[in-house]
Formats: structure tokens, C-alpha cells, sequence
């Protein structure tokens, strides 16, 4: 060994025992790989609860409904479509191919690789959640607790909240003397519902309508508060627990499973609006 | 006469058996030094413009990062492509910031990597070693980094496909594609710069 080398050596030593240095324990590095690959997991996971979520909504969107409307099918398509869901999962599934890629072998995979198998496997454990029930439980709890829930995670809220434009969302409370509905829209705004005699025209898509049931409703505002019905239906199962939040001005809340809600202490008129009343 | 001893039972050690000793006693590091210090300055002034104070530098923070990192060490991998991988990203991380792009230097490469490079490259064969190396070398300081590292790599670190995966850490078939236009630009930097491969 030549000086120059001891000397490099020795300078190293001395730099070493100086700042007093040790190899790092290996505890620290297992550590990290378990945080990768779990950060992965979890965001695998995530991915397909949003591909959950999306189908949830997009299977339940009311296709037929929509020639009711006067909106195209793309136009339907593209105002119903769930983009927080599609923006969320692309989110994940890029979380999933940055952790593989950092995992001790995850840079020998070739970037589509990647890409599609965590796309496939989002996919695939996505439709095992949708088909046990995840998407809509997830949907339910964001409608009970989630700020903007209407404008964010499910749009076929706002879609058919919009009355100026012939489309109506709401839940029953109860009836008028005069045999109309009484509709409480999301932004807590009474509404009678007028069908049948006035109009002539009312398909009633359901079986019966009871009070604290969700609708949607296709037709036109006639005064201030009133909205002359031209096709009632039942909202479909996603929103249902968007319905469940108290909203009238006295403070009812219905708290209960969606599509069979009474409120606690309404005194409104309870019983239930027979079919009979509409053509269908 | 004991001094030798202890050098031979060294060289007889493999790579990881040294990781195993450096991390029972500190001292014992420096075969590990000892067995890399030459390849690597080689490695990182073909790489950068570092005169060789500078790479001296690199190395030492090289070396203390090995040294930190010593239970990082995967044996799965070979050692040497995990110190070469520490090289290449420390280059890197220097170079970023200095902001300043890596440039080869000229260090002298060997009769046979020379030849080799000529060879797999298709340079007609030149009849005078030294200008054949000096223009590989200057060839190679017009290359952009990624071209001109896949390059040293496999052929002046005499490095195999999969063994620059792991330390550049792509796959291996972006390995063997980053190679095959590494050969295409270094023909037409070849052409660019007007030099001769005879005498």
C-alpha cells in the first residue's frame, strides 16, 4: 500500500471517529421496506374502493331515465359521471407503482408492466368489493358525514338537483291538505310536488311513496315552491344516506335505513300516499 | 512477513465475508476500501470532470455512506454493483447540486477495454492503440451522461446487462436499449467531431 492510499485511509478512519459514525441498524432498513410495501397495500386497497365506489354509482345511474331529460346520452354521461372516483383511483395506482418501484426488486419491472398489473389488480380486487356490497356501504357513510357530497363524490345529486332546469331531488315529509307531496330539496328548500289532476301526465315509477322516502322527479316549476311532476321515481340506491342528514327547518332527521325512514317526532301526515293517486 | 499473511487471507475473502467483518470491527472497513478505491475513482473521473482532489472527495463520501449503509447491503445483490450503485448515485446527487451536467475526463482505460469498445462498437480497427484510446475517451466526454455511463459500464467497468440494471437501477431490457443508442450516438459524435480511428 502506497502513502497516498494510507493517507486516504486514515483520513477516512479519522472522518469516521470524528462524527462518531456507525452503520445504521438493520432494524431501520426492514422498517422501511415494510412502510413501502404496506404504504402499497393500503393504497391497492384505496384504488379499488374508489373502482368500488365508481361502479356502484355508475351502475345505479338511471340510464332509463335519462330520455326523460332533455339531455343527450352524452351529455347525461358526462354530467352523472362520478370523476372524483376515476381521479381518485388513477391517484392510487400511481401510489401502487411508485412503492412497487421502490421496493428492493420493484425497478427490474419495466414501467407498463407496472402500470397495468396494478391497474388490473385495482381492477380486480375493485369488482370483488363492488360485488360484496363496499361500494355502496362507502357511499352511504360519505352521504351521511362528507362536506359537498353532492358536488364531489356523487354528482347524480347535483344533476337532479336542479329544479330551474326541470329536474328535482328530495326526500318526503309528508303531504299537503290538498293531497300533494312535500319535498324537502339538499339545500333544505320546501317544495309541493303537484301531479296527476294538474298535470295528467305524472308516470309514476314506484310502487308506493311514503314519507322520508328519497325522489327524484322530472317536470317543471310552476310557482315559487311548487314543481308540477311529470315522472316520480325513487332515487336509486346510491344518495341514500346523503337523505338521512336533517335538513328540514325543524330539525327532522331521518335516521334510518334509506327507503324506510320516519321521523321521529314529524307531525306532518304519517301515513303513506297510496298509488292509486297517480297514472302511472 | 505478517502484514502479507493478513493481505493474502484478504484477497482470499469475498466481498460479502468483508461486509461481515466491517461490521464486526470498524478497521476492517478499509479492505473493503482497499479493494475498491482504484476502481471507483477510475469510475467517477470517467464519469465526471473531477480533477483528483475532487474525486477523492467524492469518494470519501462515498466510502461513508457505504459504511453507514453496510446493513442495507441486499445478498442478493452482488456487492459491487451495490458500491457502483452508491457511485452512480452520488455522482448524480453532486452534480445536481453544483447543477452542473457530468462530464467524462479523460482517465487512460486498458489496451483491452479499448478494443473491446472498438469492436462491439463496429470503429474500424485502429493501427495506433494510443489514438484509438484517446478518442474513445474524448468520444465519450461528447456523450450525454445516461450514454456515456451505460458505455463505461459495460465496457471499461467490463460490467454485464444485468449487473447495470442493478445499478442504474432500470430493468434490464432498458439496460440493453439505452446500450444499443449509447453505440448509435457515440457513431454520430464520431462523425460530429471529425476524428480518426487510424494513424
Amino acid at each position: 500500500m502506497d502513502n497516498m492510499d494510507k493517507d486516504f485511509n486514515q483520513k477516512l478512519l479519522n472522518k469516521i471517529e470524528e462524527k462518531h459514525l456507525a452503520p445504521k441498524p438493520r432494524w431501520r432498513f426492514l422498517l422501511k421496506n415494510w412502510v413501502i410495501w404496506i404504504a402499497g397495500i393500503l393504497a391497492l386497497l384505496l384504488g379499488a374502493m374508489a373502482v368500488a365506489v365508481f361502479l356502484y354509482l355508475f351502475r345505479h345511474n338511471d340510464w332509463a331515465l335519462r330520455a326523460s331529460t332533455d339531455k343527450g346520452f352524452w351529455e347525461f354521461f358526462f354530467l352523472t359521471l362520478p370523476y372524483f372516483w376515476l381521479v381518485f383511483f388513477g391517484l392510487f395506482v400511481f401510489i401502487v407503482y411508485y412503492n412497487f418501484k421502490h421496493t428492493k426488486k420493484g425497478y427490474l419491472y419495466p414501467l407498463p408492466f407496472v402500470i397495468i398489473g396494478g391497474l388490473l389488480a385495482c381492477l380486480f380486487l375493485g369488482l370483488v368489493f363492488y360485488k360484496v356490497g363496499l361500494g355502496r356501504i362507502i357511499d352511504d357513510v360519505l352521504g351521511r358525514r362528507m362536506p359537498l357530497y353532492g358536488e364531489i363524490f356523487n354528482p347524480q345529486i347535483d344533476f337532479w338537483s336542479a329544479p330551474e332546469e326541470g329536474r328535482l331531488a328530495g326526500v318526503v315529509v309528508g303531504a299537503t291538505e290538498g293531497g300533494d307531496l312535500v319535498l324537502l330539496d339538499p339545500s333544505g328548500k320546501e317544495w309541493e310536488v303537484a301531479f296527476m289532476e294538474q298535470v295528467g301526465e305524472v308516470r309514476l315509477m314506484m310502487p308506493e311513496i311514503g314519507v322520508g322516502m328519497p325522489l327524484k322527479i322530472i317536470g317543471e316549476v310552476s310557482e315559487k315552491n311548487n314543481f308540477q311532476a311529470k315522472v316520480i321515481r325513487p332515487l336509486g340506491a346510491p344518495g341514500h344516506g346523503f337523505f338521512t342528514r336533517p335538513r328540514s327547518p325543524a330539525g327532522v332527521r331521518f335516521d334510518c335505513r334509506p327507503g324506510d325512514c320516519r321521523p321521529p317526532d314529524f307531525s306532518g301526515p304519517q301515513s303513506y300516499l297510496r298509488p292509486h293517486r297517480f297514472v302511472n | 512477513m505478517a502484514e502479507e499473511k493478513i493481505a493474502l487471507n484478504v484477497a482470499e475473502k469475498s466481498d460479502e465475508e468483508l461486509v461481515n467483518l466491517a461490521l464486526k470491527n470498524r478497521d476492517d472497513f478499509l479492505y473493503l476500501v482497499d479493494r475498491y478505491k482504484n476502481r471507483l475513482t477510475a469510475y467517477i473521473r470517467r464519469l465526471t470532470k473531477a480533477s483528483p482532489e475532487d474525486a477523492e472527495d467524492i469518494l470519501q463520501e462515498i466510502f461513508i455512506k457505504v459504511y453507514l449503509n453496510l446493513n442495507e447491503f441486499d445478498r442478493d445483490l452482488k456487492f459491487s454493483s451495490w458500491i457502483y450503485r452508491i457511485t452512480h448515485n452520488q455522482v448524480i446527487s453532486r452534480h445536481r447540486r453544483l447543477k452542473a451536467r457530468p462530464e467524462g475526463y479523460a482517465v487512460d482505460i486498458d489496451d483491452a477495454a479499448a478494443r473491446r469498445l472498438a469492436s462491439d462498437i463496429d470503429i474500424a480497427a485502429a493501427t495506433d492503440l494510443t489514438i484509438l484510446k484517446e478518442n474513445i475517451l474524448k468520444v465519450l466526454s461528447y456523450l450525454v451522461p445516461k450514454y456515456r455511463e451505460v458505455l463505461v459500464l459495460r465496457f471499461l467497468e467490463e460490467k454485464s446487462y444485468e449487473e447495470i440494471a442493478d445499478i442504474i437501477k432500470k430493468p434490464a431490457g432498458t439496460v440493453a436499449s439505452t446500450i444499443s443508442k449509447a453505440k448509435v450516438e457515440f457513431h454520430r459524435e464520431l462523425k460530429k467531431s471529425g476524428l480518426k480511428f487510424h494513424s
